[in-house]
């Protein structure tokens, strides 16, 4: 970036209503230059996904965590608010907080003594004589926090721009699918320690395709899928759908994959189960009407919030963050999110339903990764050929219904359009789409879920 | 975990079963999950056996049933695991990962029931893939039973060392 000259493509995508195709430029994956434009500009001004409040629920918890890049402290100070601080000391840049996670009311940093209380303000400097106008000097060299935190039904988000728009105006139509995961039960939702950490060797955004991607899960799954109907349940990817949320997020609207814990009862969950799905599902509709309820319960979700927010909302649920570490490497973590008040052998039973499904040791999440690690090693193909127009990648699937109208399919490529679209105007790359012919009108068919 | 005494031998189900025993038991399932005999492998559990593998920011006393793992296998999802991973459709290990297992540092002690003893060792797994040549490195802490036709898991539980899964360090075969 800067004055040196720019050598990614133009365009990046071609979208063209009249061939009806949309081409993805495969540099995307694998240009250090488009890494650095996506740290700077995405990473940097939209709002990112921290953490959730339950991860740090008592005064004086932290965890440690990355965004970016950069180094975080995620903690809860003694009078009970939550804050982001860079994990750097003021003084010299010292990575301050050490261990992943913890409860402390100070954090001191080893190099030099300095320490900080946990709403970030100085509590010590050694020797603090030393330096001129001891009083102000201190006030300036409290911890930094990111310029913008922000709250929505637990989920914690923050942005390094202090001009980000607020929180519920970026999230949109998304907000209203985190709220529903919120009303599922009655006692509220936490997250449970054991989190999955892993690594993958692949672009960060080839997960996000993958999430918004059904045309992949019969062939990819299809140990899983065999196993899913030997325990009885029937699999099927009719009448499922996207939608493109704008600003970059997207939802997969699932019902043939699966029961829901707690909700959709099938028979690999047992008899027990039965009996209390009927009861929580009839607390529900007293709770939110028949109408709600239904949208909350009846169907499974996966939703996108750009650009580093997946929400696993299917037999049970699973909150994954991704963390781009090159253009060929990401890190995943994922939490497990669960009812406050569960019954213990409900409880047990979703822990083993999700697991054996999300997760880089379960029987689908190892094929997911399989899957785009293949395609960032097998894009190197067309890689600076002389024939460049074959560097691209076809997500044309389902445009000619959405040329006509039609709520485009789980199954087809339309969330991942949606996702592209986005990502270039949030990279700033101004030239890097062209549009060939006459867009739809919308995009963007609203749900009446309420 | 525990403290796990060092024995040479554990009194279990009415006889001794010394250290031996259980290094060559170890012994044989490395073998045979090196050289891809799932059917073998799932010989080696009694029915109703389980398969866990924690999360690397595990802490002892965790409950799988409670907190998020990487492998949560009941015997019904044991055996779904094992008929994936004979499938030409596990495409996570179509081809098969190699892998080199060795087994040490094995110490028995009393089980919670007089029916099963458990046993630790550390294992080193290395395994390649993809180009790529991985280590994981790590803790077993199983609960064996003895039975006429020798030793079963009933529990086989891998805890790994790491912090977290290096990149391409899946688990999609046996740890």
């Amino acid at each position: 970036m800067g004055s040196n000259p720019r050598t990614v493509p133009a365009p990046m995508i071609v979208e063209d209503w009249d061939q009806l195709t949309f081409r993805v430029n495969r540099e995307a994956y694998r240009s250090a230059e488009i890494f650095a434009r996506e740290r700077g500009w995405v990473w940097m001004h939209t709002w990112l996904y921290l953490g959730h409040e339950t991860e740090i629920p008592n005064p004086n918890d932290f965890k440690v965590r990355t965004l970016g890049g950069r180094p975080l402290i995620f903690c809860r100070d003694t009078a009970g608010e939550v804050h982001a601080f860079l994990n750097s000391c003021p003084h010299r840049g010292t990575v301050l907080c050490r261990e992943n996670e913890g409860s402390t009311r100070l954090f001191q940093c080893f190099y030099h003594a300095w320490t900080f209380r946990n709403n970030g303000e100085v509590a010590a400097i050694p020797d603090a004589g030393a330096y001129e106008s001891s009083d102000e000097f201190r006030a300036s060299m409290g911890l930094r926090g990111v310029p913008r935190l922000e709250t929505h039904e637990g989920f914690v988000f923050v942005s390094f721009d202090p001009d980000a728009p607020p929180l519920l105006d970026y999230l949109g139509d998304a907000a209203d699918y985190m709220t529903m995961i919120q009303q599922q039960h009655a006692g509220g939702m936490t997250t449970l320690p054991g989190t999955q950490l892993y690594s993958v060797r692949g672009n960060w955004k080839l997960a996000v395709e993958n999430a918004m991607d059904g045309y992949h899960f019969a062939p990819t799954h299809n140990t899983f899928v065999g196993y899913l109907r030997e325990s009885g349940y029937a699999v099927t990817d009719d009448n499922q759908y996207a939608y493109n949320l704008g600003n970059g997020h997207g939802l997969l609207v699932l019902t043939g994959h699966g029961g829901r814990i707690s909700m959709i009862w099938e028979p690999r969950f047992g008899e027990d189960e039965r009996v209390r799905t009927e009861a929580h599902r009839a607390e529900m509709t007293q709770r939110l009407g028949e109408k709600r309820a239904h949208y909350v319960a009846d169907e499974s979700h996966i939703l996108f919030v750009f650009p580093n927010l997946l929400l696993f909302d299917i037999e049970g649920l699973s909150i994954r963050q991704l963390e781009p570490v090159a253009p060929d490497q990401t890190d995943v973590r994922a939490w497990q999110l669960v009812p406050r008040d569960e019954d213990p052998d409900t409880r047990a039973l979703r822990m083993k339903t999700v697991v054996s499904f999300v997760g880089p040791g379960g029987l689908a999440t190892p094929d997911d990764i399989e899957a785009y690690e293949a395609v960032q090693r097998g894009i190197q193909a067309t890689a600076g050929t002389a024939a460049p127009e074959l560097d691209y990648s076809d997500m044309s699937r389902g445009m000619a219904d959405e040329a006509k109208g039609v709520q485009g399919r789980s199954i087809d490529e339309g969330a991942m359009r949606g996702f592209w679209r986005h990502w270039i105007e949030a990279t700033g790359l101004d030239d890097g789409i062209e549009v060939n012919g006459e867009r739809p009108a919308s995009f963007l068919a609203g749900r009446d879920v309420r | 975990m525990t403290a796990i005494v060092n024995r040479g031998a554990v009194r279990c189900a009415g006889r001794t079963v010394t250290r031996q025993e259980v290094e060559d038991f170890l012994y044989a399932e490395a073998d045979i999950l090196d050289h891809w005999d799932y059917d073998g492998w799932l010989a080696l559990f009694e029915p109703g056996a389980r398969y866990e593998i924690p999360t690397t920011d595990h802490r002892p006393g965790w409950s799988p049933h409670e907190t998020g793992s990487f492998v949560d296998d009941d015997w019904d999802l044991l055996n779904a695991r094992v008929k994936r991973l004979k499938s030409r459709k596990a495409h996570a290990e179509n081809p098969h990962s190699r892998t080199h297992r060795l087994v040490s540092n094995v110490r028995l002690s009393e089980g919670d029931t007089e029916d099963a003893f458990r046993v630790a060792a550390s294992f080193v797994v290395h395994r390649a893939r993809d180009g790529h040549f991985d280590a994981y490195v790590g803790w077993y802490d199983h609960l064996l039973v003895p039975t006429d036709d020798g030793l079963r898991f009933r529990l086989r539980r891998s805890l790994l060392c790491h912090e977290s899964l290096a990149a391409g360090a899946r688990l999609s075969f046996i740890l």
